[in-house]
């Protein structure tokens, strides 16, 4: 829910209690009126007929008769004081039970005590009013809703925007890339300071990693020079006269350098990889790299006894470097048939979506999931480094390819789901 | 042939230098651009072995000022840089070929041989040893005139093991040449036993002697019969 959608809420129930409030206060304050002008009217009668009494006239006026009665009271009869009676009653001239007043005063007359009793029904907002009280709120309610809604929006694209360019300027940032975060001047304090933060987390986030891009590609590179010098001592030493103990044990020293040359040279690719950046248009012809790639690997299949089976769709480009999409086909292919099993078969299908490679072997020692990380082997027994895989799903990343891997019934399946499979026709 | 090779390490360029006189190359090391800029224009060298990362350069500029200059020589990069960085990123451009560090000495060898090949078309397109012919152009290899049928990667083993004979093969050096740097593929090495053994079969079959022997546990080497 949007940041202004939740005020609007807030308010629209804050609006409701004030206003539902105010009714009831409305509602109570114009009862109490009307029955006070009411009372009001009465005492004015009973203040009539009092001068009446006093001018003589011994009876109530007939046109006052249903409403007013007075008469006299006999001396010492209690305490007469003067009472406001308010309840519900039938009245016949309204054919309804409504509110009536009732008021009694005392007034002495001539050394009489009199006790002049008027009544008069009230109409009360509750019968009247009340409909026309609801709609005029309901309206009042409404009409501010629908201002509060227009305004919020308004006001949030107005206070909020340097906030919203904030937010697409952490969107659109990578940690890769050169040059700083680019975010908006603002004047609001709140998000000035939000910037500044972000610009100088994101600089101290960029700078660390261009440190240890810078040396995780050095190191490994650095060490390049210095193994190719100790393999070609080794090779030149080998080519001379030595005892087969020495040549045993020299034998064992080449081969574990070749093995810390593949590693160094699998990191400083991957090094490579992070902070490669795909050109825009390179399109890899999968339905001609891949045939290749079998073929390229055949005799390496054969050996193995391994029974491959192709189908392979005409035509299928997909967005990859040819040379990037060559290695990650190798890394393939050479896993489908290093961890497959004598006489297993390869299975490889490529089709506008996706490109699907199943080979039989043993199932995995390790999770599933981990496979894709670096130095993760899914059998030890394997003299591989176990990269091959984490390269293959760099790769994969970079143009957006998914990639996933399953093993079932005895199947190994590496799966590529092409980013976009809508290719404009070549 | 003379060759120049323009590597900082000295430890390094002494090996191959090492490795190059004693196949019979005259090899002239330089460690610094500018030595090896004032060489290259005093003499002249069929093949110039360079180097990318020099302590007073970038071996890319030499290349780009050898090749404005006109310089005909050969010139093979020798890098620690990634062969994808070649791909990439065109480094090579103006190169003849590239070889990513660390290479076997062999490899060097035959990447030399078979582009000073190529650059002299007409002159002789048959490699011999002993008994075994083979010819570069239409890649047939015959034994005694006797026509071998040889897949691809056997004949591409044939000929490594000609350019390299007398010389121990590593399993890893083979492989490395058969297939390629890219594989994270370390029991390739397995294949090669697979493949020499076929084209030892083949070879002998074909009534030719087995020239081949087998260092165990380390590699191959092709070699005349003891006389």
């Amino acid at each position: 829910m949007k940041l202004n959608y939740r005020y609007t809420l807030a308010y629209a129930v804050l609006t409701f209690f004030v206003l539902s409030l105010g009714f009831a206060i409305v509602y109570s304050a114009l009862s109490r009126s009307v029955t006070q002008a009411t009372i009001g009217k009465l005492e004015n009668i009973n203040e009539l007929v009092t001068s009446q009494l006093r001018r003589g006239l011994a009876t109530v006026p007939d046109s006052l008769r249903p409403y007013v009665q007075a008469s006299p009271v006999a001396a010492g009869a209690g305490p007469h004081r003067r009472t406001v009676v308010v309840q519900p009653e039938w009245e016949a001239a309204l054919q309804a039970r409504v509110a009536v007043v009732r008021l009694t005063t005392y007034p002495v007359v001539g050394g009489q005590l009199y006790r002049v009793a008027s009544r008069a029904a009230v109409v009360e907002p509750r019968d009247a009013y009340l409909t026309g009280l609801v709609l005029v709120f309901a309206w009042t309610f409404v009409f501010l809703l629908a201002l509060v809604v227009i305004l919020s929006e308004l006001i949030s694209w107005r206070i909020l925007r340097p906030f919203n360019a904030t937010l697409h300027g952490i969107q659109q940032f990578e940690l890769s890339q050169p040059q700083a975060i680019a975010l908006p001047e603002t004047h609001t304090a709140e998000f000035r300071e939000l910037n500044d933060f972000l610009v100088k987390m994101t600089g101290r986030a960029q700078s660390d990693y261009r440190g240890l891009k810078e040396f995780s590609e050095n190191a490994s590179h650095e060490l390049q020079t210095p193994i190719a010098s100790i393999k070609a001592k080794l090779e030149l030493l080998i080519d001379s006269e030595l005892s087969e103990q020495q040549l045993r044990t020299l034998t064992t020293m080449h081969d574990e350098l070749e093995r810390l040359a593949k590693i160094n040279q699998a990191l400083t690719l991957l090094a490579k990889l992070e902070h490669f950046e795909p050109g825009p248009e390179a399109l890899a012809n999968l339905s001609q790299l891949v045939p290749a790639t079998e073929a390229a690997f055949a005799d390496l299949a054969e050996m193995k006894g391994l029974a491959t089976t192709q189908r392979i769709a005409p035509g299928v480009r997909v967005p990859l470097d040819a040379s990037l999409a060559q290695l990650l086909l190798n890394n393939l292919f050479s896993n489908a048939i290093r961890h497959n099993v004598p006489g297993g078969k390869i299975d490889v299908s490529l089709s506008e979506t996706e490109l699907l490679l199943a080979n039989t072997g043993l199932a995995p020692s390790a999770p599933v999931d981990e496979l894709f990380g670096r130095f993760k082997k899914g059998n030890a027994a394997l003299d591989s480094i176990g990269i091959g895989l984490a390269i293959v799903k760099r790769i994969s990343e970079l143009y957006g390819h998914r990639i996933n891997y399953d093993y079932a019934n005895g199947w190994h399946r590496v799966r590529m789901i092409f980013a976009d499979s809508k290719l404009p026709a070549v | 042939m003379k060759i120049l090779l323009v590597e900082d390490h000295a430890e390094l360029a002494r090996s191959i230098a090492g490795y190059l006189g004693q196949e019979h190359y005259i090899c002239e090391v330089a460690s610094t651009f500018d030595e090896a800029r004032e060489k290259l224009a005093l003499f002249s060298y069929d093949v110039v072995l360079l180097d990318i990362m020099l302590p007073d350069g970038n071996g890319i500029n030499l290349l780009k000022l050898l090749r404005k200059e006109g310089v005909e020589s050969t010139v093979i990069i020798i890098s620690a840089q990634n062969a994808l960085d070649f791909k990439l990123t065109g480094l090579s451009e103006g190169a003849d070929d590239y070889i990513t560090k660390p290479f076997p000495l062999p490899e060097l060898h035959a990447r030399i041989k078979a582009i000073m090949r190529r650059r002299s078309a007409h002159k002789n397109n048959v490699l011999t040893f002993q008994d075994i012919t083979a010819d570069l152009e239409s890649m047939e290899c015959r034994v005694k005139g006797k026509l071998l049928n040889l897949t691809r990667k056997e004949t591409n083993l044939l000929l490594y093991f000609i350019n390299n004979k007398g010389r121990m093969l590593t399993r890893q050096a083979i492989a490395a040449h058969l297939w390629g740097d890219y594989t994270d593929n370390l029991d390739s090495v397995d294949f090669v036993y697979q493949h020499v053994k076929n084209l030892r079969k083949k070879i002998t079959d074909a009534g030719g002697k087995d020239y081949i022997s087998t260092v165990y546990g380390f590699g191959y080497k092709l070699s005349a019969p003891d006389q």
